[in-house]
């Protein structure tokens, strides 16, 4: 970016912006240094590891995978016919309009409070997380989705759109192959975020993981909490490092029509 | 009415049934305010290769686009076949079938095979069960084969389109257009970036597909001497009119829009243009 006068002021006016945000919302440094040693404590306990907790977190992150894998894979699958009505150039705006309104309203809501939502209508436990958890990919993925599909080369849909086909063929047969390195891109990404999101769904009674992390942190022992959140964290490493397997195998060697090398 | 009746009656002479594509006093814009086409008249008779040339921005492709009904006109009438193309028409719809159009960009879906795309072209004619399963029938399967080992592209069925170079693209999207057993062929400078003995290559397959099916073929070109090798007869296009249109008989260039050009005069007035 250049520094001229104009760009100068800009970032002036930022800076004023967080330093005004700051104050209303209490955020001190000054409180944040004096927090420093208690925050010593917590990690001074953490690392008394209680190895034989060990099986039982890993049963935990499997039972968390499983909602994450569920949620995204039914989330995903409502998620792309939803989007190919709220995408501009496949539908009139009469169309495309109160879907993506729709979408949005079901965007408003972070995972954790449609957590408590479904935990009201069927109770504690993991299926009120699931239930979370598709919803949020509805709203999340079918956004990533339609903008995906707007930007997709318009020649081929062009060509094949001349033949006369229908419109069902035109998505079945261009739309979906064209913009599938990124559909399949969207999946990982929500699958990698949809686990991180069960981890905390614990937090509202909706299964997972986070329901023995949070509790064993209410009861200040550190030791137990730090084997679930190491778990979580070899978790996403793992399913970070598939992603990127993936991803250099499918996805890039696609939009580029080459092989990926690493150095 | 009988067949002396026939004759004398102006809306069904034989002469019009040779005629595919007329399009009359043609007018179109883009903006509603500057004209890509101005007062454009063509006939194209059945099954003769018309080329279409002219420098970038002349109107050659809005042309094809009018043609294949991806654009209406402003002004004017153009029929094919006899029917007004309108995407809104559901005869023209049906037609559409059997009109291969190959733009200039080729359009083909990059992420599937050369045997998909080329199956593309036979999309119309799949039951709805058939095309929501993906499921062609083995005669169509057939088809695409032999069409891909016609236009040299046999053993690379399998082959993502991505990773095929500019002159095998071109012959995917030659026999996705021929899968749709088309009547009609409307390619759009399909050999523009091609070097000479590829771009004779494919003119060839093209011309070679035209005497097989009998296809009335309207290409788009930037080079005069290919479109005179290959075409019955070219209309130069210029800032959105046609300014001449010749076709080649023996050895001489004739001017069939005023007949009072010779062939130095033409070739002369195309290197000038082209200079420019």
């Amino acid at each position: 970016m250049l520094v001229t006068p104009k760009n100068n002021i800009v970032i002036g006016i930022i800076i004023g912006l967080v330093v005004i945000a700051s104050y209303n919302v209490d955020a001190n440094p000054i409180d944040f240094v004096k927090g420093v040693p208690n925050l010593a404590i917590v990690v001074e306990e953490m690392l008394l590891v209680e190895p034989k907790y060990v099986p039982t977190a890993i049963w935990a992150m499997f039972e968390t995978i499983q909602m994450a894998f569920i949620g995204t894979i039914i989330g995903f699958a409502i998620a792309l016919p939803l989007s190919m009505l709220a995408a501009r150039n496949l539908n009139s705006k009469f169309v495309y309009a109160p879907i993506r309104a729709l979408l949005a309203a079901i965007r408003t809501f972070p995972s954790i409070l449609w957590a408590i939502l479904f935990v009201i209508m069927v109770g504690l436990g993991p299926f009120a997380g699931v239930l979370a958890i598709i919803m949020y990919t509805i709203g999340f993925v079918a956004k990533l989705q339609y903008e995906a599909i707007e930007t997709i080369d318009s020649d081929p849909m062009d060509a094949v759109e001349s033949i006369g086909v229908s419109k069902s063929q035109l998505i079945r047969y261009v739309v979906i192959p064209e913009s599938s390195s990124h559909l399949l891109s969207q999946l990982l990404y929500m699958f990698d975020y949809n686990i991180r999101q069960t981890s905390i769904l614990g937090l509202v009674g909706a299964g997972g993981i986070g329901f023995y992390i949070i509790n064993y942190i209410k009861f200040f022992e550190y030791g137990k909490a730090a084997v679930f959140m190491l778990v979580v964290l070899v978790t996403v490493l793992i399913i970070d490092w598939v992603s990127v397997k993936i991803r250099d195998k499918y996805i890039i060697k696609s939009q580029h029509g080459m092989e990926v090398t690493t150095k | 009415m009988t067949q002396i009746q026939m004759i004398q009656n102006p809306s069904f002479s034989l002469i019009s049934t040779k005629k595919i594509i007329q399009m009359n006093d043609v007018w179109t814009s883009y903006d509603s305010k500057n004209f890509a086409l101005k007062g454009i008249n063509i006939s194209i008779d059945r099954g003769t290769n018309y080329a279409i040339i002219g420098q970038s921005g002349s109107g050659k492709s809005t042309l094809l686009k009018l043609m294949n009904g991806m654009m209406n006109p402003s002004k004017g009438t153009i029929k094919i076949d006899y029917v007004s193309p309108n995407m809104n028409n559901k005869k023209f719809k049906n037609m559409m079938h059997t009109i291969g159009y190959i733009p200039q960009s080729l359009g083909l879906v990059k992420n599937i095979s050369v045997l998909e795309n080329t199956l593309l072209g036979a999309l119309p004619r799949l039951s709805k069960m058939q095309s929501l399963f993906k499921k062609f029938p083995e005669h169509e399967i057939k088809e695409a084969k032999r069409i891909l080992n016609l236009v040299g592209l046999s053993g690379k069925e399998d082959r993502k389109a991505y990773m095929l170079s500019g002159g095998e693209k071109r012959r995917v999207a030659i026999a996705r257009a021929l899968m749709q057993k088309p009547t009609i062929l409307l390619a759009d400078e399909i050999v523009s970036e091609l070097d000479h003995v590829t771009a004779h290559e494919i003119m060839d397959l093209v011309a070679d597909a035209q005497k097989r099916m009998n296809l009335t073929a309207i290409m788009v070109h930037h080079d005069m001497q290919l479109a005179l090798e290959y075409a019955n007869r070219v209309a130069v296009i210029k800032e959105g009119q046609k300014i001449l249109e010749i076709g080649v008989e023996g050895d001489t260039i004739v001017d069939f829009q005023t007949g009072d050009m010779t062939s130095d005069d033409i070739m002369e007035m195309y290197a000038g243009d082209t200079k420019k």
